[in-house]
């Protein structure tokens, strides 16, 4: 009879402790998803930049990222505080790694550098209660995210090229192969990295994808201007003949 | 026309660019596009790289270029280092992993002699002098994870699935030297886990009950074989008690909900025996066990 009851005792108490656990990991993760679809309306909205709206796009979107960190990621850090972050990681990381591909897009397209894994865990200490361990966004997430940039900086790196951008084009272009080269010396040491692996394989087709579109555009360039020598030449042959013609 | 022939030159240069060296005949590109592109790639270069130079492409945007490529080089070179900490960390787990490993064979493969009619504090002298091994082992892999404080989950993965055969392996011995369940604080306190943050996770200790209860068919078998015929009755009590413990909790569909529907089924199969046994008074033990050798096999 008593390690029946005994029994039932303990069985209550990790009944306690899973519904706790499983209601905050849900909490989590719907956290997540609103972080992920309220950084994806960052990045479309950088994408609507072009030549002449530069500066109110890039504003706009700078906006729209501080309202993520102000009202989503902010309650992903109140889910989380004071508890470890490697255990529940599973159900946040897909959201933080979008943050971290609009954060740096954005950052991309401001200053054209990138944005540091410290400069943002410093944005995100203040939300966080001081007493408490603050949520820091983890290495593998970050370089996670940073693959991820590189497919958006490859989209918009093609739609400046069809803008005329060139200069753009080439800098994003530049800025994605230094990243590339960087993260195939890091993923081998990462913890999964099958993961990482694939991504690499997108990133390595992203970056061939602006060097194509680059270079097709060059040679467009090219290749008309040497047409209108060929006409010009052309048509001074014709003329010249034309005479040659007339003169016999 | 003018567009179409502008592309397959790219495509052609592209092919070059990306094979530098083909072994293919040099006439494998069509010759009218060989003339296309006259042979001057001294301007085409020049075009093409001119304004990649940091002086050109700053014109169009803002901020220090000059400082971007050293910064970010240094970043990824922090981030190596932590990974390779971290990887080296992880090799560390691992050779003790093995080592935890190793012990619960040694465990599993004495504790298998209850099933050849033993008696059981004879069976169980060899394993539970092995506990003291495991406590050992467990207290120096708690040290190497709390080096990096915080970071119990990132490396849970590593020994998760050893830990929960060491629970059954000390749930199925405390269940015979004492017929209770081992209790999750008990279960911390062999494993000499109970004062320090490394802990042991709730949901390996029930993953490892669930393996353990997959055990007991076959004891059962075998002590009605030899003779014992309060047993099937025993067992099914515990597993009875502790399967309505696991419909307390709320699982969500992962492995601890799939492990705990295999018990389901081991509840039945045990109350199968135990009617049979309750139907049928066996007299003679050796021709009864011959009913049981059929599901098991």
């Amino acid at each position: 009879m008593t390690t029946e009851s005994s029994m039932k005792d303990a069985f209550a108490k990790y009944t306690d402790y899973l519904n706790g656990l499983n209601e905050k990991r849900e909490r989590v993760v719907k956290a997540s998803r609103d972080i992920t679809i309220n950084s994806k309306k960052v990045i479309f909205q950088v994408h609507r930049i072009s030549k002449h709206n530069k500066e109110e796009v890039l504003q706009k979107a700078e906006k729209d990222l501080a309202t993520v960190t102000d009202q989503y990621i902010s309650r992903l850090v109140r889910e989380l505080q004071g508890t470890d972050f490697w255990k529940l990681r599973r159900a946040y990381s897909p959201g933080v790694q979008e943050y971290v591909e609009a954060a740096t897009f954005c950052k991309f397209c401001r200053t054209g550098t990138l944005l540091n894994l410290d400069e943002m865990n410093a944005t995100l200490l203040p939300l966080s209660d001081p007493s408490l361990e603050p949520l820091q966004i983890n290495v593998l997430d970050y370089l996670l995210g940073l693959a991820d940039l590189t497919g958006e900086l490859m989209r918009l790196a093609i739609g400046r090229i069809s803008d005329g951008e060139l200069d753009f084009a080439k800098k994003i272009c530049e800025f994605v192969r230094e990243i590339y080269r960087e993260l195939t010396l890091v993923v081998p040491f990462m913890d999964d990295s099958h993961d990482m692996k694939s991504k690499m394989d997108t990133m390595l087709q992203s970056v061939m994808k602006i060097e194509n579109g680059i270079v097709s555009t060059v040679f467009l360039h090219l290749t008309m201007t040497k047409n209108v020598i060929n006409v010009f030449n052309l048509m001074l042959w014709n003329v010249a003949t034309d005479w040659n013609i007339r003169k016999n | 026309m003018n567009m179409k022939s502008a592309f397959r030159n790219v495509y052609c240069t592209l092919f070059r660019s990306l094979y530098p060296n083909p072994n293919l005949p040099s006439n494998f590109l069509p010759r009218r596009l060989t003339l296309l592109i006259p042979p001057s790639p001294p301007s085409i270069r020049a075009q093409t790289f001119r304004s990649l130079s940091p002086t050109h492409s700053s014109a169009s945007m803002p901020g220090g270029e000059a400082h971007a490529a050293p910064l970010l080089e240094k970043q990824f070179e922090d981030f190596r280092a932590q990974l390779e900490e971290s990887g080296t960390l992880r090799e560390r787990i691992r050779t003790v992993v093995m080592e935890i490993e190793s012990t619960t064979r040694l465990i599993h493969s004495s504790l298998l002699l209850v099933h050849q009619s033993r008696s059981t504090p004879e069976v169980l002298e060899k394993p539970l002098a092995q506990i003291g091994v495991l406590k050992e082992l467990y207290n120096r892999l708690a040290k190497i994870v709390l080096e990096s404080p915080g970071q119990y989950y990132r490396y849970h993965g590593d020994w998760k699935t050893e830990t929960q055969t060491v629970v059954s392996l000390l749930a199925f011995m405390h269940w015979l030297e004492t017929g209770a369940l081992l209790l999750h604080t008990e279960a911390k306190e062999k494993l000499g886990l109970n004062d320090s943050e490394f802990g042991l996770d709730v949901e390996d200790y029930l993953v490892g009950i669930c393996f353990m209860s997959k055990e007991l068919p076959r004891y059962v078998v075998n002590q009605v074989t030899a003779g014992d015929y309060d047993c099937p009755r025993k067992v099914l009590k515990f597993l009875t008690d502790l399967h309505a413990g696991f419909r307390m909790l709320n699982l969500r569909n992962d492995f601890l909900r799939k492990t705990f529907d295999g018990m389901l089924l081991i509840v039945t199969i045990l109350l199968d025996v135990s009617l049979f046994l309750s139907s049928f008074n066996p007299c003679k033990p050796h021709n009864f066990s011959y009913y049981f050798c059929i599901p098991f096999a």
